[in-house]
């Protein structure tokens, strides 16, 4: 028997006993009455199942994992269907207007303004058709235009100019350095420093070669604190899904 | 031995961290004083500032995949402001995110006996992001003609005298993706009313410059932001009130052993890989 | 006799002893002084829905004194009062938004009304305003009445600098705009990651396996994602001239066909255009980790031997990259999204970071928006160290001129 052979017997085999777990254990839960066989009891059983079969590709790519990774996109795909028109269409389209075109009896009087960005609506999916794809870009058009006029101006003054008032604090007060002076100092030498490693007109060569490699030490240092923070994140995550393996569905902690 | 470790199976190490997090939570090893940090406590002092009948707004703009993050934080949030009797409203700018946003609510209130319409409102998702925000800056009737259950919003007692954003003593987003910003650009920034975050701990390092211009007045970072809210929430209770079973079971502290066990392992693994690649590094 | 003129004496004493702190403190405490220029006048700067009142500061101000606002719709009244004012409290200072920096501005009392007996004040009709000071014993009256009426404002001139930066940063940019419509030479300094790109499609040529190739999370009206969509286009000429294979699986349905268009003209340009595969380019899911455990089975089963992550993504990153690796791909990254660059670094065989991807896509693409685009944005960066830099000097020295030149209300 070839190694690769060998391999995927060992891998069936594992498999398998997983399934025939599983299968035990939640036997053993219901006839004990510790899950109730409703859409609670069942529900949390669906959830154990494909909450382990979505670990299991920590192990390697199978069988289990591919059939939870279906449902997860079959599930994420029809949800946002199902809500773009519980959320966004009936409420915003379908009842204020369209309904009134369809229905005589409709109480309420329809709101005509609406057809202005139903059809800008419309005019996005002509993307999908080549010779009408044009149309697109007067909704485009629209979207950027205004999302530009909007944003420039609070951009320019919440991201901007509030962000350089503190930057631009004396370092010494009656010329004492404190330990304000040197978070001051630290902040002004890692924004230029990371400015002008982002700066392409010139080549990074000499003093500029120099000043940007503090800035990328910067950068670096501020990945690190995000790299920290998100093991906690992720391990927040995991600890989250093992508390309910082990509460609501093992009934292993109280 | 150390080319072993260093082709040591990637698998062994899951294990690891499995068991750096099973254990803590069925024993009580790794059980240490969390002690809440100055961001987080910024944010419970601000709203123990509050009198009673203050405006309190919530956006909780996250989905399901993020609720082990911040659902424990929503809930303690929400609990403080029903215990000091302020007026909650709660709104969300995902549409995956109203269940969750519903049901925190729905929960919280039920613990304090708070009246829909009365104590807190529910407006739910609506498109438009920032153009929202700007629209609720101007009108809030307009931009939310009725709430989530179909209420008129002007019918509402508890908005009787809120306008606008102006009218909003305190505000905070609950992040789990790009929200805060357009929330303090869009929002406090122009219609000048306080505001604090909580986010995921991955986003929480960027949140920090803001705090530094004061656009935030605080924040609270992941699971370690929950549980140091809980304990400010806990340790604010005065004396001979009694607790209710869901206020004792804070869900960010039981979290805290398993996490405290699961990063000593990850710092030991990280030093542990170091010195192995410079000795590496020293041989080649 | 001497025993009661001695009594007396004492008595006197202890009389003036008494008096003399009370003098003093009466001293201390100047007598109650009437209000002085009470001007009612519309709110600057404002949606006109306020009257800003102001008065000067006088010297009996203190605890315990108090300025009373009367509020009428008519100069005959009722006068009914409306708010009372601490007078160590409320200054024009407190409202830079509307009255500026001036030192003189911590002279002046300053309140803006808003409504009168909870009602909006007229916008048609003028409101009538009466003041008046007290200690709690005596008041004294303003001796006129001050009236005015709100009105919206054109502009906000607590703006300005806001305007200021706006101009400055789009005359730069239109100006390197024409500038590289005129000269597509325009220099920009070499971006490590790129060279890489066709290291990975000549290595992925050599497998036989395909090059995966992903446009973030953002649709099409983001400038990650246009970046994105530029670089594909140069990718899949390359791709087309090595005779080997991209998948594009999408997030989101418009940047799909956007990318099928991108690929087909590359193809095209590269006179391979029976070589493109419409399907190679499909739409997966916009739900951000069904997507993200579906990219995960594509590298795991179609092992390509290239991963290029180019756009903005979320937590999905360390997820896709992460399997990347493992798989054994050459991988190369570019993102403007801060949070998730150090995972793509810690998986990456290189990194575009930041604006390097928008710089990588002028690079490649020489068009005259993003090149000009991109030197109009050095420019501004080079204002914004210049001013950092001078700011923090003169400010150091004592002078605040460029901290109240930023600050915005």
């Amino acid at each position: 028997m070839t190694p690769e052979k060998n391999n995927k017997t060992i891998d069936t085999i594992l498999l398998i006993i997983f399934v025939a777990f599983l299968l035990g254990i939640n036997i053993f839960l219901f006839s004990g009455k510790y899950l109730h066989f409703d859409t609670q009891g069942v529900g949390i059983v669906v959830a154990a199942f494909l909450t382990l079969a979505m670990y299991s590709f920590l192990y390697k790519d199978n069988p289990l994992f591919k059939i939870a990774e279906h449902i997860f996109v079959g599930i994420g795909m029809g949800m946002g269907v199902v809500l773009t028109w519980l959320q966004v269409i009936k409420p915003l389209l379908y009842k204020p207007l369209i309904r009134h075109a369809i229905f005589d009896n409709t109480p309420g009087t329809p709101d005509y303004i609406l057809i202005v960005p139903m059809i800008l609506g419309i005019f996005m999916f002509a993307r999908l058709y080549g010779k009408t794809s044009w149309l697109s870009r007067w909704s485009f058009a629209f979207i950027v235009g205004g999302g530009a006029g909007i944003g420039i101006p609070v951009i320019i003054n919440s991201l901007i100019l509030k962000q350089l008032e503190p930057s631009l604090q004396p370092i010494f007060v009656d010329w004492v350095v404190t330990w304000q002076s040197i978070n001051i100092l630290l902040i002004l030498v890692g924004t230029i420093s990371v400015l002008i490693y982002f700066f392409f007109s010139l080549p990074h060569k000499g003093t500029i070669g120099g000043i940007s490699r503090i800035g990328i030490w910067f950068l670096m240092i501020s990945f690190g604190a995000t790299f920290g923070y998100t093991v906690m994140g992720r391990m927040s995550l995991i600890i989250q899904r093992i508390q309910f393996l082990l509460t609501d569905w093992l009934h292993i902690i109280k | 031995m150390i080319k072993f470790l260093l082709n040591i199976d990637r698998r062994i190490i899951f294990i690891l961290v499995l068991l750096a997090l099973i254990i803590p939570l069925k024993s009580q090893i790794f059980n240490m004083p969390v002690k809440p940090t100055s961001t987080v406590e910024k944010i419970y002092k601000k709203i123990e500032s509050l009198s009673q009948g203050s405006i309190f707004l919530l956006s909780s703009d996250y989905d399901p995949q993020s609720r082990a993050e911040l659902y424990p934080m929503h809930i303690a949030l929400l609990r403080h402001c029903f215990r000091k009797n302020i007026k909650v409203i709660s709104m969300t700018h995902w549409i995956y995110g109203v269940g969750i946003a519903e049901e925190a609510l729905k929960k919280a209130s039920a613990e304090y006996n708070k009246k829909d319409g009365e104590d807190y409102v529910f407006l739910g998702w609506k498109p438009g992001f920032a153009m929202l925000i700007i629209g609720m800056g101007q009108d809030l009737y307009s931009a939310y003609p009725t709430d989530y259950y179909g209420k008129n919003t002007r019918d509402i007692p508890m908005l009787k005298n809120v306008a606008s954003l102006r009218d909003i003593d305190y505000m905070i987003d609950l992040a789990a993706g790009a929200t805060i910003e357009p929330w303090i650009i869009y929002g406090s920034d122009v219609y000048k009313f306080e505001m604090g975050a909580g986010c995921t701990a991955i986003s929480a390092p960027d949140m920090y410059p803001f705090m530094q211009t004061k656009q935030l007045n605080g924040l609270l970072g992941g699971m370690k932001g929950a549980a140091d809210y809980e304990t400010l929430l806990e340790k604010g209770t005065l004396v001979g009130e009694n607790l209710t079973l869901e206020e004792k079971t804070n869900l960010a502290r039981e979290a805290m052993r398993p996490l405290t066990a699961v990063h000593l392992l990850i710092i030991i693994l990280v030093i542990m890989c170091n010195i192995l690649y410079l000795l590496t590094r020293e041989k080649k | 006799m001497n025993c009661h003129y001695a009594r007396s004496g004492l008595i006197t004493l202890i009389i003036v002893l008494l008096a003399f702190p009370l003098a003093v403190l009466a001293q201390d405490k100047p007598s109650l002084m009437p209000p002085q220029d009470f001007i009612a006048f519309d709110t600057p700067n404002d949606d006109g829905k306020s009257i800003s009142l102001i008065w000067k500061a006088s010297e009996s101000d203190r605890e315990g004194v108090y300025y009373i606002i009367y509020a009428a719709t008519s100069s005959k009244g009722p006068w009914k009062e409306q708010y009372r004012v601490l007078s160590t409290t409320r200054f024009k200072s407190d409202a830079p938004q509307y009255f500026g920096l001036s030192k003189d501005n911590e002279k002046w009392h300053f309140y803006e009304v808003t409504d009168i007996n909870e009602n909006p004040l007229s916008i048609t009709t003028p409101t009538y305003f009466k003041l008046a000071v007290t200690d709690g014993t005596n008041t004294i009256a303003f001796p006129g009445i001050a009236l005015s009426m709100p009105q919206g404002n054109w502009f906000d001139t607590s703006k300005i600098n806001v305007l200021v930066f706006v101009i400055v940063f789009s005359f730069l940019v239109m100006y390197f705009i024409s500038l590289a419509r005129k000269n597509l030479n325009l220099f920009i300094r070499h971006i490590p990651g790129l060279d890489a790109i066709e290291e990975t499609i000549g290595r992925a040529t050599e497998m036989g396996r395909p090059i995966l190739y992903l446009n973030g999370l953002l649709d099409m009206s983001s400038l990650s994602t246009i970046a994105s969509t530029s670089i594909l286009g140069k990718v899949a000429r390359k791709v087309a001239n090595y005779d080997s294979q991209i998948k594009v699986p999408c997030y989101d349905p418009i940047v799909m066909s956007v990318c099928q268009e991108v690929v087909k003209e590359s193809y095209l340009e590269a006179g391979r255009p029976d070589a493109f595969k419409e399907d190679n380019i499909f739409f997966i899911t916009n739900d951000q980790f069904a997507y993200a455990a579906a990219v995960d089975g594509i590298i795991v089963r179609h092992k390509p031997a290239a991963n290029l992550y180019m756009g903005y993504y979320y937590a999905e990153s360390l997820l896709i990259a992460e399997t990347g690796a493992v798989s054994g791909a050459m991988q190369i990254a570019g993102t403007d999204s801060i949070t998730q660059l150090p995972f793509f670094i810690t998986t990456c065989d290189y990194t575009l970071m930041g604006e390097e991807l928008y710089a990588a896509s002028a690079y490649l693409s020489r068009e005259p928006l993003q090149l000009g685009s991109l030197k109009g944005q050095d420019f501004g960066k080079g204002f914004i160290i210049l001013m950092l830099v001078v700011g923090t000097i003169v400010s150091t020295i004592g002078y605040p001129f460029f901290v109240n030149l930023v600050r915005t209300f």
